[in-house]
Parts: structure tokens; C-alpha cells; sequence
């Protein structure tokens, strides 16, 4: 391992000046879950690693409760998201994608600002970013902009981020009523397991609690970045909800993805996997709109 | 003597391993840990291709590199420095390569990363040949070979062997199935990586630091190296650190560890090579794959008519002790369920794939998935229950088996009972849960596969009550020190924390043949037993003459010796071991034993009780199949065991969990990828070794059948948890949604496959 400074600001103004210091030799770092490994492993080797984990503003998760905005700080940890009641009731997909990533000792440290800007096609966290229309707040030495989670992502490892550019956080807009949603990773393992596929679906429902007016289908691992399955979102919207066309929506999105084959897994199945855990998501969403009306 | 009735002190009690908190609180050190004044490190540079030939190695940038100590290649090594039980590969190739792991240079630096800088600098030319993967297509007359020198890829090995007359039997029978399974690589996956350290004193004595579950045997090897290096002699001693798992990875002798040899050997200082994970996933051995063809029959009552089996074995590149697995697969072959004609041949495949070693059960998972697979195949085809098929064609005491096997004692069926009140085998109410059962034979009181299957302990007390046992048994986390200590302590009436066991080092230790085939607890135990009858006797003849009583009227108990019947007349065993050490003329008290079972080694005719007992058990395992993924959750687990005695059974039970959860990976999860002799997925993330969160809660029933032969009747048990594991939930998961997997592992692409095909 190629040894390196650790730099620790206070916040985002210092972090971006250290940055501007040291510009392509610095390596910004969160819970370090993903960089440091890459630095033992000698696949990054950056001079200066510039910790965030000291800026408090961008550690708050707030839900705003006049506005309903959910506010996630960049730095907030898969733990503080999976042990938040809010966040279990009231934005299940959230939960259900934190609370299996890695190990316990991953949670406590790893963030979903790490994890959205890591940029992998796994990356378990950004799935439920995206469904829920999540808004990423960047900071940069030209200043702030904005970016829907799902605009984020390039290509594996890449992001739309500019050098030295922060996420700071990421805001959730208001939920419309009779809104219900699900993630699940099919893996081999259950635990310290990377999805073979991540499926996340999240449905809102008319007030009659069966026409569909909004649905997000949201795959990971089915292609170089995280996507939305656009064709069965769109083959639900407007539609009374039942069984058979979840499993139709399930078919849309397993031909809508773009999966591979791989040391991992075979492409075919796979896309069997996107099929039927859409199907289960989109029930799942159903039980909990109808359980909380 | 039986010991049934027997009261115990110490044996049979729940004591936590003795180096527990040791290692809890990180002051048990292992190789990683060891440092030496002066110490250089040492790496290795492997091959880039899984067959080619080495045109050119220029290591002058490497030499050159500030810091570096040697580099040395295949033209370093003596011509007769070589490894493996057929010794015929050498610690640095030179000439050709033929598998990835092949090592072709390696360098010693003051640091590690200087180390690895030297690796990168070092410029081998290769010339790429046709690599040949599929050992079957390896046999064929026009494959390529893999050692040119050799006419073929088949190792000559003289597994063909038939027991009565399977023919004739198979024509009699009223029930006959037949099918092929494979199994593939897996791997020990030890916490702890593979390590040595080498240092050379000013005579050019070696000493060796080295994770070894075979110290006398790697002392042995080690002459053996430094004798091609011209260094006649010598001394070799072998330190054994904290090991960090052993699982039969540890039952040779490695290039790394030769490397380490010549690399201190060329500095004249000491020299530490360690592996990293990666390596530790790509340079160490495997458990052998198999193509299995079996063929079992039975007649209209049941009962086993004859079993013929084929297997080819794929050797890698190299040869190392996995080639001689199928002698160990003999054993559940012509011995699991009494069965009169028997027929077997194995075959070993050089490819240019990584190679295999000896691995927790040595064989016997390999065969016995594919009988007893087979076994609920036949039961099925005969309309007989699968459990009253195999109650049918139990083993039982008294019998002796085609192959020579003398069954002493046997809990078979009693295991299977076991299993069947604790798993209700019955149920079927849910949809896509199903059971299924798997039993199992094993060496259980060693194996004779070299001239001695002995062990020796060394027992000397002190002035106070503690002893001090040397033993040529390798705890290896498995639990030999207490078992050690326990053996010893119920014999000298003392506490287990009186014992210190002492199992390090080839200078004090006596010689044992290694920590393999489940033997340890039956013959370093007997060893450790011998020795402290010898002593007791002591302590008894002098308390004879102390208290004017006849010596087998003297017993020893809670630390106190005392005149049976007449418990006033007594002494605290310190207290006598002073009189005895202070007494005219002086008294140690001190005893060696060694104890060597009177097994047999199979001759040529591969016929002989190799074994002077033989473990049983029975698996049952309730799984829930998820038919639109494929998906496995098994649900509950059974793993009943005649182990003759638990002497601890917090550590009995501790060997069956293991064993358990490494079977069920090699049942569901765990597999080598291995692509055109690459490995593809060197790392716990893509090697799906099952976490704590897998793991299943698993009920542990033990048999005890008193074994006439075995320390207070013990028997072996540290390989049996992982041996029947995958046909127990093969079968379940059959009995479950009707699709019988014959491919290790059984992942949820394959079910999905097979249920596809099934339901059109
Ligand atoms: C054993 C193990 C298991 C894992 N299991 C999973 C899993 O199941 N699912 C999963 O999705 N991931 C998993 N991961 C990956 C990792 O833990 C997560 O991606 C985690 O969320 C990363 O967060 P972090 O804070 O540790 O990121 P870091 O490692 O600190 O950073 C990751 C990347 O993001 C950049 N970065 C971090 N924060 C910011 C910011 N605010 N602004 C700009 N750039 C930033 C860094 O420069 C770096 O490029 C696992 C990792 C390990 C080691």
C-alpha cells in the first residue's frame, strides 16, 4: 500500500480548497468501505485522502415536516438508515436496500454518498435513490448544482461529478399518498453479498387504491449503470393493479434489461430473477399501500 | 476394559478450548506474527499462462532493485529438490509451465512491498501452448500433454479393483440404477494464510516456522530439500505456530515453504514468505474434482446387490496428495451399507488446471454424494422408503467389508434413528419443502498410509500437581490440546487446566505421522493415555509403599491420592510428587509412550482393515426450494454421529457445525471458478464460503458406542460433518420439487434449469 496523507476538514468550503491544493493526487473518502480497499489493493494511489467524515451539515438525515422533503446527508451511514423508524415506515424501499448491504461493520461506516458516487452497476443504495425521484445536491469550486440521482451515473466507476466536486446530500421530494415500495438483491449469500440483480419497484395508487398513477422499476446490476425499466413502468401507469400485469411488468423490465453473463451469474437467468422480483416488489408495494390505508 | 458404566472427572465435560481467550484477545501469535531479527521477505512470481514454455527470465532490473537480497529461478534449484508423493515437481518450474500456479522466480527483500516492486521487474518470455481442461478430453490419445516427458496424462495408479463378481451380481439384481454426478473445486478457505518462515543457523542447521498439520513429515521433506542442496546432516527443526485452520491444506510440504528454504538459504538470514488472500485462493490445492459414473443394484427385498463405480479424478498440473484420494473413497465405495460386490476405478487426469490436496474428508464427500444420490435413486425405483432402504443395508458390528474393513464397533443405526425423531420426514404440507437423508462411514481410529500411523507423547510432572505433556499431535484450532489435556487429566485425576500440552516443535516433540484422516483424538490420545498410565503407575507404586498398601488399591482423584475404601489415608498429589522428587535417591516423575494402532496398510491387492475402527453417521436436512428462482433455504439440519465418546463435546459439537456449514457451501454455494485454468474469483466476495448469517442451525445428536480400542472409547470425528452434507440436501431438495441435481454445487441456476425442463 503506497502511504498517503489523511486530511481532515471541517467543512465543505475547506474540503473543496484541500482539493484545489492537491487537485488529481487528492481522493475524497467517506466510510472508506470502497476507497480504502482500493488503496490496499494498490488500484488507486492517490497522495492525500481528504476524510469528509468531519463535516456535520452533511451527516443530517431530516425529514422536513411542513415541506415533507426527505433530506439524506451525503454522509449519513447505511446503519443511521437502517435503525431510523422513519425510514422503515414511511420509505421501506430505503430500508430494504440498507439493512442487507455488506456485514453489520459495513453499515456503521459505509455512507450512501459513497455509495451513489463508488458508481458501481451494485451499488444497493442508489436503487431506492432513484425510484423515490431522489435530487443530488453537488458542491463544487463553482458552486452548487443539482442532479437527479438517476442522471448521476456515466459508466461503472464514473459519475457526472466534476473534479473536486462534493455530493452533499440527497433530497427525497414529497411522497404522494398511497405510495408503496420495495427492494430486494437476489444473491447467493445473506450477507457480504453484492446483488446478481437489485430490483427495486415503487408504485402510488389512485385514491380508488387500484389505478396506478406513478410506478418506478428500478434494476441494478442490469447494466453498466443502475436503470429504470421505463417500458413497464409506463405499461402500469394508468392501469388498475392486479397480479397479472405485475407479472407483465415483470416481463417488460426482464426484456428492458440489459444484463450479462458473468463469473457471477448467467445473463439468462439473471433476467429470470428481474422477472419474477418485479412481480414480487410490485405485490409487496400493493400489501404495504393497502396496509397502511 | 469398558468405560460405559465409567464415572468420569474430566472427559465427556463441555471445556472450552484451552487457547480460547489466547486467541480472543490477539496474543495468540501466528506465522503472520513472527519476527526475526534481520528478516527478509520473501515472493514469489507465477506463471502468466496455464501452459507454455519459459524461453527467457532476465532478473537483472529485479537485482538490481535497492533493497533486494536474491532472485532466484527455475535454474536455481537443485535438480532434486522436488515435491509432492511422487516428488516430482520442483518449488520454481524452469523449462515449461503447466498451470497458473506454477511458480517461475522469487525474491527476497527487506520489506514486502520491496519485494513485490522486485516481482513486477523481473521479464519472463513465454511461448504459449495449447492448454488442455477437461480431463476426459485429457485422456483421449491425441489431447496434448501435460508433462512431455510422460507418455500420457493418466497418473499410474492402480485403482481397478473388483470384489466378488459385480457381473453376475448386477444380472441377478431386480433393481438397477445408473447416472453420472460431478463435483468440482473447492477450497480449505483457512482464516489464517498459508506462511513460513526459514532461517539457517552459523552449522547450516535449518529451522522452520511453518503452518503444517504434518511436522514430522515436513521435517522428513526438508532433509530431504537440504540434502539436494548438498547440505548433508543437517538438523531440521519445524516450529508450528498458532495455525489458523488446517482442513487438509496443510498435509504437504509447499514450494513456498522449499522458496523460503533456498531464499535464506542464499541471504543467510532469515526470510518470511506469507500469502495474501488472493494467493492463498490461487496457490494452494483444492479438493479434488470428480466425474463420478455409478451403477448400484439391489434385489426385490432391498438389499444391495453390487456397486460399480468410475471415477476420473482431475490432477491439475501437478501432483500433490490428492492424487491419493481415491484410496480413501475406496472406503465408503466398498464399505458405506453392506454390499458384497463392489467393483471401482479411478483415474487421475493430468490438465493444465490448478492442482488438489488433501481436503476435510479426503475423498469420501466426493464418493459418497455420488452413492448415496444414487441410493435414494435405487430406494425410489425399488418402491421402498428411503429410510427403511437404508436401514436395510446397514453396517453393523462384526462385520467385515469387501475391502477388508473390520467394523468394530458401529452406531449406524442408531444414527439414523436419531435423525428420524429429530426431523419429521413425513411433512409435506408446505409446497417446495422437502427432506432427505445421507449416512456416512470414516476412518475413526486412524489410517495406515504410510509405514507408521503412530503417535509419541512425552509426559513429565513437576513439584506441584501440573504436568506437561509433549505430544507429535498439531492442535490446529480443531481442539487436540484439550483434548490432550482432558485424556490425560481423567487419567491422573487432575484438572484440565493442570495440563499444558505442548505440540510446537519437532526438537521436543516425539514424532507423529500428522493431524489427517480424523486420528489425532484416537491416536495422539492414545498416545497421551499411554503415557499417563505409565505415569500413574508411578504415583501408584510409590503411594504403595507411602501408605503400606497394595498399588492397584491406590486411586487418584481431584488432585488427591487416596487408598480406595479408606479415603482418609490420602495425600494431595503435589504433596507426593515432592516426596517422591526429595526423597533419597530422587524421583521424577516421567513417562514416554507411543502408540502405533495395529491397522493395516493396503497392500497391491488395495484389501486390509486400514483402520482400527470406523466413525458413522447420518444426515437429515429439511430444505424450502423456491421454485421461480431456485433458490435453497435449508430450514433444518441433523448430523447424528457414533463417535464411541464424546470426550468434549462442546468440541465435538464444534467439529460438526464446521463440518456442517463447510458441506453445505460445498452442497450450495462454494465453488472455485476456474476458466481455460484461471482462477476467476480469488476472494471472499466471489467465493461464496457461507457467512455467519447462512449458517443453519444445526442439531448435533452423538452416539456413543464405547469403542473397545478408542482413549476412554473415542473415535475420530473431525472430518465426518462434511461428508454426507450435499446428498442430504441433493436428496432433499428432490423430495422437495422433483428435480434431482447431480452437479456440485447446487446452485439456483441449476434448479431453475432442471425445473424448467421439467415442467416444459
Ligand atoms: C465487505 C464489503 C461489503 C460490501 N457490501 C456491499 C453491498 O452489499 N452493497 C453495496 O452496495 N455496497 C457494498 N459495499 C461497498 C461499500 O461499502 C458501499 O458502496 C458504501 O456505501 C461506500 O460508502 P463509503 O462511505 O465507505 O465510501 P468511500 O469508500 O469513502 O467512497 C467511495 C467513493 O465515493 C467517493 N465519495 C464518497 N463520499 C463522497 C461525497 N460526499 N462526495 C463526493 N465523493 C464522495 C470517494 O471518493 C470514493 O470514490 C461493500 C464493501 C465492503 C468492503
Amino acid at each position: 500500500m503506497k502511504p498517503f496523507t489523511y486530511l481532515s476538514p471541517t467543512t465543505v468550503e475547506e474540503a473543496i480548497s484541500f482539493y484545489g491544493q492537491h487537485s488529481e493526487t487528492a481522493k475524497f473518502m467517506a466510510g472508506g468501505t470502497d476507497v480504502i480497499v482500493k488503496v490496499k489493493e494498490g488500484w488507486m494511489e492517490p497522495d492525500f485522502l481528504i476524510s469528509l467524515k468531519r463535516i456535520k451539515e452533511m451527516s443530517e438525515l431530516h425529514k422536513n415536516e411542513a415541506t415533507k422533503e426527505l433530506s439524506i446527508g451525503a454522509l449519513v451511514t447505511h446503519a443511521t438508515l437502517e435503525k431510523s423508524l422513519m425510514i422503515k415506515n414511511e420509505y421501506p424501499i430505503i430500508y430494504d436496500a440498507v439493512s442487507n448491504i455488506g456485514s453489520l461493520q459495513v453499515r456503521n461506516v459505509g455512507t450512501i454518498g459513497g455509495n451513489l458516487i463508488n458508481a458501481v452497476p451494485s451499488a444497493d443504495g442508489a436503487v431506492p435513490m432513484i425510484a423515490l425521484d431522489g435530487v443530488a445536491l453537488l458542491h463544487g469550486p463553482d458552486g452548487e448544482r443539482s442532479s437527479d440521482v438517476k442522471d448521476l451515473f456515466l459508466a461503472p466507476y464514473k459519475t457526472i461529478l466534476k473534479p473536486g466536486e462534493i455530493l452533499k446530500k440527497i433530497t427525497i421530494p414529497a411522497q404522494a399518498p398511497h405510495t408503496g415500495s420495495a427492494y430486494t438483491k437476489f444473491g447467493r449469500r445473506a450477507a457480504m453479498e453484492l446483488p446478481l440483480v437489485g430490483i427495486g419497484v415503487l408504485l402510488t395508487l389512485d385514491d380508488d387504491l387500484e389505478t396506478c398513477t406513478r410506478a418506478r422499476i428500478v434494476l441494478g446490476v442490469a447494466g453498466p449503470t443502475p436503470m429504470r425499466a421505463f417500458d413497464a413502468e409506463n405499461y402500469l401507469v394508468g392501469k388498475k393493479i392486479n397480479e397479472d400485469l405485475l407479472i407483465e411488468a415483470g416481463k417488460l423490465a426482464a426484456d428492458e434489461s440489459k444484463v450479462r453473463d458473468s463469473v457471477r451469474g448467467k445473463a439468462w437467468h439473471r433476467r429470470e430473477m428481474v422477472r419474477v422480483h418485479v412481480k414480487r416488489m410490485g405485490l409487496k408495494c400493493m400489501n404495504i399501500i393497502r396496509a397502511n390505508n | 476394559m469398558s468405560n460405559t458404566k465409567r464415572e468420569f472427572s474430566v472427559v465427556g465435560k463441555r471445556i472450552p478450548k484451552l487457547d480460547a481467550a489466547q486467541k480472543a484477545m490477539g496474543r495468540a501469535a501466528y506465522i503472520q506474527d513472527i519476527k526475526l531479527p534481520q528478516m527478509l521477505y520473501g515472493k514469489i512470481l507465477y506463471s502468466k499462462y496455464a501452459s507454455a514454455n519459459i524461453i527467457k527470465i532476465d532478473t537483472s532490473k529485479a537485482r538490481a532493485l535497492p533493497g533486494v537480497h536474491a532472485v532466484l529461478t527455475g535454474e536455481d534449484v537443485p535438480e532434486k529438490m522436488k515435491m509432492g508423493f511422487i516428488k516430482d515437481n520442483p518449488p520454481i518450474k524452469k523449462g515449461k509451465v503447466s498451470c497458473f500456479r506454477d511458480e517461475v522466480a522469487a525474491v527476497a527483500a527487506i520489506s514486502p512491498e520491496i519485494a513485490k516492486k522486485a516481482l513486477d521487474l523481473i521479464e519472463v518470455e513465454y511461448e504459449e501452448l495449447e492448454g488442455i481442461f477437461d480431463p476426459e478430453r485429457a485422456m483421449e490419445k491425441d489431447s496434448p500433454l501435460v508433462h512431455d516427458h510422460l507418455k500420457s496424462n493418466v497418473l499410474k495408479m492402480p485403482w481397478d479393483i473388483h470384489y466378488g463378481d459385480v457381473e453376475k451380481a448386477e444380472k441377478e439384481s431386480a433393481f438397477v440404477v445408473e447416472d453420472r454426478f460431478t463435483t468440482t473445486w473447492v477450497t480449505h478457505c483457512c482464516m489464517g494464510t498459508s506462511g513460513a518462515v526459514a532461517l539457517f543457523d552459523a552449522s547450516e542447521n535449518l529451522t522452520i516456522y511453518t503452518n503444517t498439520q504434518i511436522p514430522s513429515l515436513a521435517q522428513k521433506d526438508f532433509l530431504e530439500a537440504l540434502k539436494a542442496m548438498g547440505l548433508k546432516n543437517k538438523r531440521v527443526r519445524v516450529i508450528k505456530p498458532t495455525i489458523g485452520g488446517g482442513f487438509g491444506s496443510k498435509l504437504d510440504t509447499y514450494a513456498y515453504e522449499h522458496i523460503a528454504i533456498l531464499l535464506a538459504y542464499a541471504c543467510r538470514k532469515p526470510v518470511k514468505m506469507v500469502f495474501d488472500r488472493v494467493e492463498e485462493f490461487k496457490a494452494t490445492s483444492t479438493r479434488q474434482p470428480t466425474i463420478i459414473y455409478i451403477k448400484q443394484g439391489c434385489d426385490k427385498t432391498g438389499k444391495l446387490t453390487f456397486r460399480d463405480m468410475r471415477m476420473v479424478l482431475d490432477n491439475g498440473g501437478h501432483t500433490s496428495w490428492g492424487a491419493t484420494t481415491p484410496s480413501v473413497m475406496l472406503m465408503p465405495i466398498s464399505s458405506l451399507y453392506t454390499v458384497k460386490n463392489v467393483k471401482y476405478t479411478a483415474k487421475c487426469v493430468y490438465t493444465n488446471n490448478t492442482y488438489s490436496q488433501a481436503m476435510r474428508g479426503y475423498g469420501n464427500p466426493q464418493a459418497t454424494f455420488a452413492i448415496e444420490s444414487s441410493i435414494d435413486m435405487l430406494a425410489e425405483k425399488a418402491g421402498i422408503d428411503r429410510i427403511e432402504f437404508r436401514k436395510i443395508n446397514k453396517n453393523h458390528a462384526g462385520e467385515e467389508t469387501p475391502q477388508g474393513l473390520k467394523i468394530t464397533s458401529c452406531g449406524l443405526a442408531e444414527c439414523i434413528e436419531s435423525v428420524e425423531k429429530e426431523l419429521d420426514f413425513k411433512d409435506k404440507s408446505e409446497k417446495g419443502v422437502g427432506t432427505g437423508i445421507a449416512s456416512l462411514i470414516h476412518v475413526g481410529g486412524g489410517a495406515r498410509i504410510y509405514g507408521s500411523d503412530g503417535c509419541g507423547a512425552i509426559l513429565k510432572m513437576d513439584d506441584y500437581g501440573k504436568v506437561d505433556i509433549f505430544t507429535g499431535g498439531t492442535d490446529m484450532g480443531q481442539g487436540l490440546d484439550n483434548i490432550t489435556a482432558q485424556i490425560v487429566a481423567e487419567e491422573l485425576g487432575l484438572l484440565a487446566e493442570d495440563i499444558n500440552v505442548v505440540h510446537s516443535d519437532t526438537d521436543i516433540c516425539p514424532w507423529d505421522v500428522g493431524a489427517h484422516a480424523s486420528r489425532s483424538t484416537f491416536v495422539a490420545g492414545n498416545a497421551a493415555l499411554g503415557a499417563a498410565k505409565k505415569v500413574k503407575k508411578k504415583i501408584q507404586d510409590f503411594a504403595s509403599k507411602l501408605f503400606e498398601t497394595p498399588a492397584e488399591e491406590i486411586e487418584l482423584k481431584d488432585k488427591m491420592v487416596f487408598v480406595t475404601g479408606n479415603p482418609e489415608k490420602n495425600m494431595p498429589i503435589g504433596k507426593l510428587l515432592r516426596k517422591a522428587h526429595f526423597s533419597p535417591g530422587g524421583n521424577m516423575l516421567m513417562a514416554e509412550h507411543f502408540y502405533d494402532p495395529d491397522n493395516q496398510n493396503m497392500g497391491k491387492e488395495l484389501k486390509g482393515n486400514m483402520s482400527m475402527t470406523y466413525s458413522f453417521g447420518a444426515h437429515g436436512a429439511k430444505v424450502k426450494v423456491d421454485e421461480e428462482t431456485g433458490k435453497v433455504e435449508v430450514l433444518e439440519y441433523v448430523a447424528a454421529h457414533d463417535v464411541g465418546r464424546a470426550i468434549n463435546p462442546l468440541l465435538l459439537e464444534g467439529q460438526v457445525y464446521g463440518g456442517v456449514v463447510m458441506g453445505l457451501g460445498y452442497a450450495l454455494t462454494e465453488e472455485v471458478t476456474v476458466a481455460n485454468g484461471e482462477i476467476m474469483n480469488a476472494n471472499f466476495r466471489d467465493y461464496k464460503l457461507f457467512t455467519a448469517k447462512d449458517a443453519v442451525k444445526i442439531k448435533a445428536p452423538v452416539i456413543e458406542t464405547d469403542d473397545k480400542d478408542g482413549p476412554f472409547g473415542a473415535k475420530g470425528i473431525g472430518e465426518p460433518g462434511c461428508v454426507p452434507t450435499a446428498p442430504a440436501i441433493a436428496n432433499a431438495i428432490y423430495n422437495a420439487v422433483g428435480v434431482r441435481i447431480k452437479d456440485l454445487p447446487i446452485t439456483p441456476e441449476k434448479i431453475l434449469a432442471a425445473l424448467k425442463e421439467k415442467n416444459g
